[in-house]
């Protein structure tokens, strides 16, 4: 047990800290949305009630769609462009899916890669893939969800101002879906250029999202 | 890739309660209540089922409420066109009238009575909260 979580402390500790979060977005987003009803003569509502409610998964979706995409930019992107002196990024020269040699894949596979990894056809296609597939599903859903969610709040909220509510159509190509949306794309591509740049000439010493303390500013992909 | 999608879309409508049919019912019936009440003159009755800030809003005129609810001019129940629930919020859309409800712990009290279309902005009601 102990060892479980000493090889999966990563994974661990960053699942606990995003479910600590869900939760504590729960009760602050149910104070919230309660002191909004209060003001517009409405009645307060239980964290437990307020869960189950469009206002938070639009809130919950919107910043999930937007994580997941920032990463399937990261991984599709760093593919096919460079940052010379990143540790994010392959070194210049490399751009591209690369030979099967090089990503240890068909005759070069060794005993320990998937069988996947050896094969071709379909199933090679998708493994070879399946990281980018996924991140991006997933970002799919998310977004669809946010749809969803957000125009069920957006048309509570119409109909308390005496408006009529929209449909989807008109919703998801509405100022406030796009607001939503963007607001939180801008952050997250913000945060990877940051990251990309920074780590060119910052160090932060024993982690592997850094270059070594002592390795030179034009090092590229080397992590330490 | 279209199947997980569609699913997913009916699972989320389902789940934060966005689906328009819930409630649309007592929505619908608490509107009929209301607008039965103004026609048969009862005005307490109609105040009652009023959200407390538009029975407040109408206190404030001669005779109070329950007068005030009648000299309005209210279309009677026209044919029911359609009824929108999203959250807490409905819409009763009448063929002689537009009314507007929000679900308390007692029920759907009417917000917004003798509505009319006032594009770009919201509807101008003889009665709202």
């Amino acid at each position: 047990m102990t060892r479980f979580i000493r090889d999966n402390a990563l994974a661990l500790f960053f699942l606990l800290a995003f479910l600590a979060s869900l939760v504590g977005q729960a009760f602050a987003g149910a104070a919230d949305y309660n002191q909004r009803q209060i003001t517009g003569g409405g009645e307060p509502i239980s964290p437990a009630a307020y869960v189950t409610s469009s206002e938070y998964a639009v809130d919950v979706a919107e910043n999930w769609q937007s994580e997941y995409l920032q990463f399937l930019a990261f991984i599709l992107v760093t593919v096919w462009l460079v940052q010379r002196g990143s540790p994010e990024s392959k070194p210049p020269g490399q751009e591209g899916r690369e030979s099967d040699r090089e990503q240890g894949v068909g005759r070069y596979a060794d005993e320990g890669s998937s069988r996947f990894a050896r094969s071709r056809g379909l199933a090679h296609l998708l493994y070879a893939n399946s990281l980018g597939i996924v991140m991006g599903l997933i970002f799919v859903l998310s977004w669809l969800g946010q749809s969803v969610a957000g125009l069920a709040a957006f048309n509570g909220e119409r109909l308390s101002q005496l408006s009529d509510p929209l449909d989807w159509g008109a919703y998801v190509l509405s100022p406030e879906f796009w607001n939503r949306t963007l607001q939180n794309w801008q952050s997250e591509m913000l945060a990877v250029a940051s990251m990309v740049a920074l780590s060119i000439y910052l160090r932060q010493r024993g982690s592997p999202e850094s270059k070594p303390v002592g390795a030179a500013h034009g090092a590229t992909g080397v992590e330490g | 890739m279209r199947v997980p999608l569609i699913v997913c879309a009916a699972a989320l409508m389902a789940a934060c309660g966005c689906a328009a049919p819930a409630g649309a019912g007592p929505a619908q019936a608490a509107t009929a209540r209301f607008l039965d009440e103004v026609r048969d003159g009862q005005g307490a009755a109609a105040c009652a089922l009023l959200a407390p800030e538009a029975a407040e809003s109408l206190a404030e005129e001669e005779g109070g409420c329950a007068s005030a609810v009648l000299r309005l001019g209210l279309p009677g129940e026209g044919t029911v066109r359609q009824v929108s629930v999203w959250g807490d919020e409905a819409q009763v859309r009448l063929t002689t009238d537009t009314v507007f409800l929000h679900r308390f712990a007692e029920g759907w009290l009417v917000r917004g009575a003798g509505c009319r279309p006032d594009p770009p902005g919201p509807y101008d009601c003889e009665v709202e909260a």
